[in-house]
């Protein structure tokens, strides 16, 4: 087996990287593939209470990349989604103790356990950032509708586009009546600042924030738009390219529908 | 149509999302233009070297800056020249 690597990052903290890094890991498992989510930002870790995992730490990637553990013995392995693991950063070791040929070689040994590594970037364009990057066979960029944040992943594009990855964009937290009143750029003046395909739009919503208050994973919340537009960007991951992107724009109740079906096959 | 956009339509003001894809814009443009500190001195001491090979020149009065306006940007090189080699050709590395 020789798994693919996903960095999801976005230049700017905030976001959304990790929500969407789990989510979508959380979706891929899902729809079947075995995942392995890789916390990169050493000493803030997040990633472990956004999945709801955080009381099940033993090892983390540190202690890997040490000879301290092995891979299996760090992996958690989510209990409520099946081929769903976590691989969480250290919360007291520095930035510095990891570098890039350390991340080529972890991710060559996860590239054989799991079909798909994903790798939670942190904000900023440091050490972390250059980790994450120097593994990876594919990019999400994660970008708000705001002048700070797609200044950032411009930025960021740029120096993907250094390292021959090209990325998709994940324009994150669109609000459609600000968008549809003019106050907010929409996802069509963000992808033409940005000139990079785009992979999926996601609307602001509120069950983010509660999926995140208990841990639990947003992709099993029927209810939630933000978790089914995430849901089909994994699909679109995960063999479907093609699967239209649903403009949150459209008060459509189609999507949803749809959305709602592969959840409760799964 | 809402109370607030006819509000705005009544005031006559632009969309916001306007200003900020306007500002967007020219910050990515300068954003790409900007060099490192000490770029322009690494260049300075490029060229003189190169026009030394061809001209006696006042290392001490160069000037060499980035003049920007609003749509494009230029590298500006000011040297007086104070004779020329009579022997040109030195090869060229």
């Amino acid at each position: 087996m020789d798994g693919k690597v996903i960095v999801v990052t976005s230049g700017k903290g905030g976001v959304g990287k990790t929500t969407i890094s789990a989510s979508i890991g959380a979706a891929m498992a899902m729809q079947g593939k075995r995942v392995a989510i890789v916390d990169m930002d050493i000493g803030l870790r997040n990633l472990d209470v956004v999945m709801g995992l955080e009381n099940r730490i033993v090892f983390n990637i540190i202690d890997i990349i040490k000879g301290n553990c092995k891979i299996k013995q760090a992996a958690i392995k989510d209990r409520r989604i099946d081929n769903l693991y976590l691989i969480p950063a250290s919360q007291s070791d520095d930035k510095n103790a990891i570098k890039p040929e350390n991340m080529v070689w972890l991710t060559n040994q996860l590239r054989k356990e799991f079909d798909i590594t994903l790798l939670d970037c942190p904000a900023g364009i440091e050490q972390g950032f250059k980790n994450s990057i120097a593994a990876a066979d594919e990019a999400l960029v994660v970008c708000t509708p705001e002048v700070s944040a797609v200044r950032d992943a411009d930025r960021i594009i740029g120096l993907l586009y250094a390292q021959s990855i090209t990325p998709k964009l994940i324009v994150n937290r669109i609000v459609p009546e600000m968008v549809k009143n003019g106050d907010m750029l929409s996802h069509e003046d963000v992808v033409e600042v940005l000139a990079i395909d785009l992979i999926g739009l996601i609307e602001m919503d509120d069950q983010v924030v509660v999926a995140t208050n208990t841990g639990t994973p947003l992709v099993l919340k029927e209810a939630s738009k933000a978790g089914m537009a995430l849901q089909r960007i994994a699909m679109r991951l995960n063999g479907h390219p093609d699967l239209p992107i649903e403009n949150p724009m459209d008060k459509k109740s189609f999507w949803k529908k749809l959305g709602s079906k592969f959840s409760r096959k799964n | 149509m809402n109370f607030n956009t006819l509000l705005k339509k009544l005031m006559n003001k632009g969309d916001s999302k306007d200003i900020a894809k306007q500002r967007l814009k020219f910050a990515l443009l300068t954003d790409k233009l900007e060099i490192k500190t000490d770029t322009l001195g690494n260049l300075q001491k490029d060229l003189v070297e190169v026009i030394s090979r061809y001209f006696e020149i006042d290392k001490e009065s160069i000037k060499i800056d980035i003049q920007r306006s609003e749509k494009s940007s230029a590298l500006i090189f000011n040297t007086p020249i104070l004779a020329a080699h009579r022997q040109q050709g030195i090869p060229v590395a």
